[in-house]
């Protein structure tokens, strides 16, 4: 059986380097809950790739900039 | 705590009264002797009628729930920035509010316990009607076998939306 993958993220980051967005903002931008971002950029959930393609297209970067897994080689 | 964990926990305090106030009632009767325990058609009468009080139970209560949270986060947004705007207070409400993707995911998983629940419930009836064979005995565990499954079910929720979830 594969290995599980822990997916990391840059949401916080990105957040900060958006203009401050709140977690509010971004929920509402890809259309999930405040609850879910959170649980993302805790590292809770991972989302779906139609979700984690919204997230990217929020702070208009690709997505291997706001996620990316532990353990990859030459990864953030 | 989050809109989603309160309400698994509405709902698993709806499954239990209602299947608390079934048993006060049912067994009531059976022990006072007002019914026979095999009296097949008290039971049919009793578990409709409950069914019946716990959907509008469950209604109500979800009602009152979101009422009170509405309630609650007008509150909360009210007194985090003063006068404010309230369109922008409503949103924040819907907001709080919104089913997603991982809400969808959480359901899809306790669904799967609470159906795991269900069979053992109707496994276990029959086994039971095999060694003491009573009707009664196995529609009663056949019913509290949909509670518990829903209840177990609210529990997985609870704990999902506490621990985090992945796919697989």
């Amino acid at each position: 059986m594969a290995k599980k993958l822990h997916i990391t993220n840059n949401i916080r980051k990105l957040r900060f380097s958006a203009n401050e967005m709140t977690q509010q903002q971004l929920a509402d931008k890809v259309g999930a809950s405040r609850q879910t971002i959170i649980a993302i950029e805790a590292g809770k959930y991972a989302p779906s790739l139609e979700l984690a393609f919204k997230i990217a297209d929020a702070f208009d970067v690709h997505i291997g900039d706001v996620f990316d897994y532990e353990g990859r080689a030459g990864g953030k | 705590m989050s809109y989603q964990e309160k309400r698994s926990i509405v709902s698993m305090l709806t499954a239990v009264i209602v299947l608390g106030a079934y048993w006060l009632y049912a067994y009531g009767k059976v022990q006072s002797n007002a019914v026979a325990a095999d009296d097949m058609r008290f039971w049919a009468i009793t578990m409709l009628v409950f069914i019946g009080i716990g959907i509008v139970v469950a209604v109500v209560i979800q009602l009152l729930f979101h009422i009170l949270l509405s309630i609650a986060v007008a509150v909360r947004e009210k007194s985090r920035e003063g006068d404010g705007d309230e369109q922008e207070r409503g949103s924040t409400i819907e907001s709080d509010m919104v089913t997603d993707e991982r809400d969808q995911l959480i359901e899809l998983k306790s669904m799967r316990v609470s159906f795991i629940v269900v069979v053992i419930g109707f496994v276990s009836a029959l086994v039971l009607l095999i060694i003491h064979p009573s009707m009664a005995v196995m529609l009663n565990i056949l019913y509290g076998s949909f509670y518990i499954g829903s209840l177990a079910g609210s529990v997985i929720q609870l704990f999902y939306y506490k621990r985090g979830i992945r796919y697989g």
